[in-house]
């Protein structure tokens, strides 16, 4: 009866996170190796693991996170399999080996908790009131998972003086260690109802690599009118 | 876009991919039948003048890793890794080979392929079946051949003689040579076990930039373990007696695990041999829990426990689909570079290099996701005129003028991308479907009239002249031909070719008049024309 469901049985567990499909995360959790993950993602679980929302620890690194209703996340302890998804958002599984990468707040879904992070207010985006481009910086030895809505593309930003520029709303993760800046491609006609609808972008320089999705958040990240 | 080869086709490279780190991956099987796939280096003269290069399920990489043997994934018998940018001079061409295992011969065969994947995508494809064979035992299926430069043949020939009759072919003197020398360094790794344990494919001490960092190609879902996978590499073959040259390179266990990234498939965990010592295998928690994860799971070293030396490779090993390090796992993301003005990088992204043609692009206003170069975004207005059809019509677009010299990435809500090339020719496509043009196409707003539509008629932009067109559906299209009987809903329809004729039919039914209660299916387009007129219509009503 389920002969064609058959085919989506999880496949064998070959590393902490792997992706099933390419909208679904699998974290095989062990004790001692806490993930923290996105609230409200976990889709299904197997085994004994305990969900623990705003921990201590979150709060006190993401005290000024920007979303006012407390820091998303939550840390998942335990043993078992553990599934996450985000509105079918496509995940990409990172392991993250001694290097670092700065994610965007809305696009990170889950890694490990032992791993140095923090919350970053992007440098030259501040200066809008009241909004901002937050972004949580991670790095160390072990797994990042990041969302994506569609397949994501990875730009290298190629090392010289050239600049990529990106639109925020697509901005998924990038380098810690480009240099940023925020560009603005605003004309007097924009004021009139005549923009391009292209504002404000972030650009890159340096050494390193810009993941972009193709698709557009509608958050009110960073609203400009343009 | 997979290239399809057939026998005897060659081609550039640099014409499938701008890429040098390839992934080749070799699909063959038949009923009964077992296979060894392998590689060989040559030199100018076709000969196997180095055995290194000979890369086989008992040697699977060249000394400086330029061609490693990944073993069977994605759907593939058999893969290889090929950075052809680091193999070395003095090889100027890789065959891939297929070899019969005991009895039988090519013309059994199921059909199969060789393919070539860069980037995350299939950009060549040879495939075969038995009938291209007879009485072969072994076949070369593939060739990178280095003239001026590097460049792909499907090549489909084979040998009466098996994998002797092959080695002849590449120099059989150096089988004769090699042969007493080479059981000896194979003693240490075999024994009772079989020749693909672990320990075997201990990979050399040196730093390797391990195969983690390729991105194989992506699979719907990574196919189950082939139950035959052991008993390929554990039959005595052939190839035994005279393998592995270097072999001391390849043989003393590795002291720690494998950076190369095992597949799993052939590291059946229940059957694994006790990890000899020093084997380094760090005691990671192996959480006592019963029903949960297979035993696998607990491979994983915990971090920290790393042994030092391993310290960049401490993560969790065999994981086939991603590696090491940021870069690596973002690999097969990455931006594939061509000549073309009109990239797909993938289903949803699109890249127009504003350089090449030199005319400004229009797309749809907010829909640039990135771009490098100095590109300026200018507001397009429709006009007057426009403005007054826009408005009366809906069939208005908001659109900005991309000009400059630098590459534009666009993308709208994850909705699949088509670039679609007019010569000459017209389409229809509804104003909400576009998302990019080049400037040099005419458009201009067509009215269908019908009785039962709302508002009394609908409206399309016909885009006509030379260029290309980038229309977005959401969810995968289905591009119909138009016959006689073909009908779409009017508001799942994205595009037509202009040619076809639209015809409003509405289904009027006694009961429809006389009872409460619609099909809601009530007003349809139907199409006329010549063959060769198509309609496309996406999974989603606007």
């Amino acid at each position: 009866m389920n002969q064609p469901l058959a085919g989506y049985a999880p496949a064998p567990v070959t590393a902490r996170m792997e992706t099933h499909g390419d909208h679904m995360l699998k974290v095989a959790m062990q004790t001692g190796n806490d993930i923290l993950a996105r609230v409200g993602s976990m889709i299904a679980y197997e085994g004994f693991i305990q969900y623990e929302p705003n921990p201590p620890a979150v709060r006190q690194i993401a005290r000024d996170w920007i979303t006012g209703e407390g820091a998303p996340l939550m840390k998942c302890s335990g043993d078992g399999l553990l599934y996450l998804a985000d509105y079918g958002a496509n995940v990409v599984v990172i392991n993250l080996n001694g290097d670092g990468i700065s994610v965007n707040a809305t696009n990170l879904l889950a890694f490990d908790a032992h791993l140095t992070w923090g919350v970053e207010r992007v440098k030259g985006l501040a200066k809008f009131a009241g909004q901002g481009l937050w972004n949580t910086r991670i790095s160390g030895q072990g797994w990042v998972a990041l969302t994506s809505r569609g397949k994501p593309i990875v730009v290298d930003c190629g090392g010289g003086e050239d600049e990529t520029y990106v639109d925020p709303d697509a901005l998924v993760a990038w380098s810690p260690n480009l240099r940023v800046k925020g560009k603005r491609s605003f004309k007097a006609q924009s004021l009139i109802g005549r923009g391009s609808g292209e504002a404000y972008q972030m650009a890159f320089s340096g050494q390193g690599i810009v993941v972009v999705q193709p698709s557009e958040d509608s958050t009110d990240r960073l609203r400009v009118r343009g | 876009m997979a290239r399809e080869f057939q026998r005897g086709h060659k081609a550039r490279i640099s014409d499938l991919t701008a890429g040098t780190d390839l992934y080749v991956g070799v699909q063959i099987s038949g009923p009964g039948l077992t296979f060894d796939i392998s590689c060989f280096g040559l030199d100018a003269d076709e000969r196997l003048s180095d055995d290194r290069y000979f890369v086989f399920f008992n040697q699977p990489k060249s000394p400086e890793e330029s061609i490693q043997l990944l073993g069977g994934q994605a759907g593939d018998t058999e893969a290889f890794r090929v950075t052809l940018d680091r193999v070395p001079a003095q090889i100027q061409k890789l065959s891939f080979t297929a070899t019969l295992d005991g009895a039988g011969q090519m013309s059994q065969i199921a059909p199969g392929y060789i393919r070539i994947v860069a980037g995350g995508e299939e950009v060549a494809r040879y495939a075969f079946n038995g009938s291209e064979f007879s009485t072969e035992r072994a076949v070369m299926l593939g060739d990178f051949y280095l003239k001026d430069v590097w460049r792909f043949a499907a090549v489909g020939q084979g040998f009466d003689g098996g994998l002797e009759a092959l080695l002849k072919n590449f120099g059989g003197e150096v089988m004769e040579e090699e042969a007493p020398a080479a059981p000896a360094p194979q003693q240490p790794s075999t024994g009772a076990a079989p020749v693909f344990a672990p320990p075997a494919f201990g990979a050399p001490a040196a730093p390797a930039p391990a195969p983690q960092g390729f991105a194989p190609p992506p699979a719907a879902t990574p196919p189950p373990p082939p139950a035959a996978a052991p008993n390929v590499h554990a039959a005595p073959t052939i190839i035994a007696p005279m393998s592995p040259p270097g072999g001391g390179q390849v043989h003393p266990p590795a002291p720690a695990p494998a950076p190369y990234g095992q597949p799993p498939q052939q590291q059946p965990y229940g059957q694994s041999p006790p990890p000899p010592p020093g084997y380094g295998q760090p005691p990671a928690p192996q959480a006592p829990h019963a029903p949960g994860p297979p035993p696998g799971y607990g491979q994983q070293p915990a971090f920290g426990q790393v042994p030092g030396q391993q310290a960049p490779y401490g993560a969790p090993q065999g994981v086939p689909r991603t590696g090491a390090g940021v870069s690596a796992a973002l690999q097969m993301f990455k931006e594939t570079p061509t000549g073309q003005r009109w990239t797909l990088q993938n289903s949803k992204l699109v890249r127009v290099d504003l350089g090449m043609g030199g005319q400004p692009v229009l797309a749809r206003q907010g829909s640039m996701v990135l771009y490098q170069g100095k590109v300026d975004f200018g507001y397009k207005g429709a006009g007057f005129a426009g403005r007054i059809v826009g408005n009366a019509t809906g069939q208005e677009m908001q659109l900005m003028r991309c000009t400059g010299q630098g590459q534009v990435f666009l993308a709208e809500n994850a909705t699949h991308l088509h670039p679609v090339e007019l010569q000459g020719d017209a389409i229809c496509v509804s104003a909400e479907s576009v998302l990019a043009f080049d400037e040099s196409l005419q458009y201009e707003v067509r009215r269908i009239e019908g009785h039962g539509i709302p508002g009394g008629a609908l409206f399309t932009m016909q885009f006509q002249g030379t260029g290309t067109i980038v229309v977005k559906t959401h969810g995968t299209p289905v591009v119909l031909p138009v016959t006689p009987t073909t009908f779409a809903d009017a508001n799942a329809v994205v595009a037509w070719s202009a040619a076809s004729q639209v015809i409003v039919s509405s289904q009027v039914r006694m009961r429809r008049n006389a009872y409460p209660g619609d099909t809601g299916e009530s007003v349809n387009l139907q199409f006329r024309g010549a063959p060769g007129n198509f309609i496309v219509v996406q999974p989603y009503e606007v």
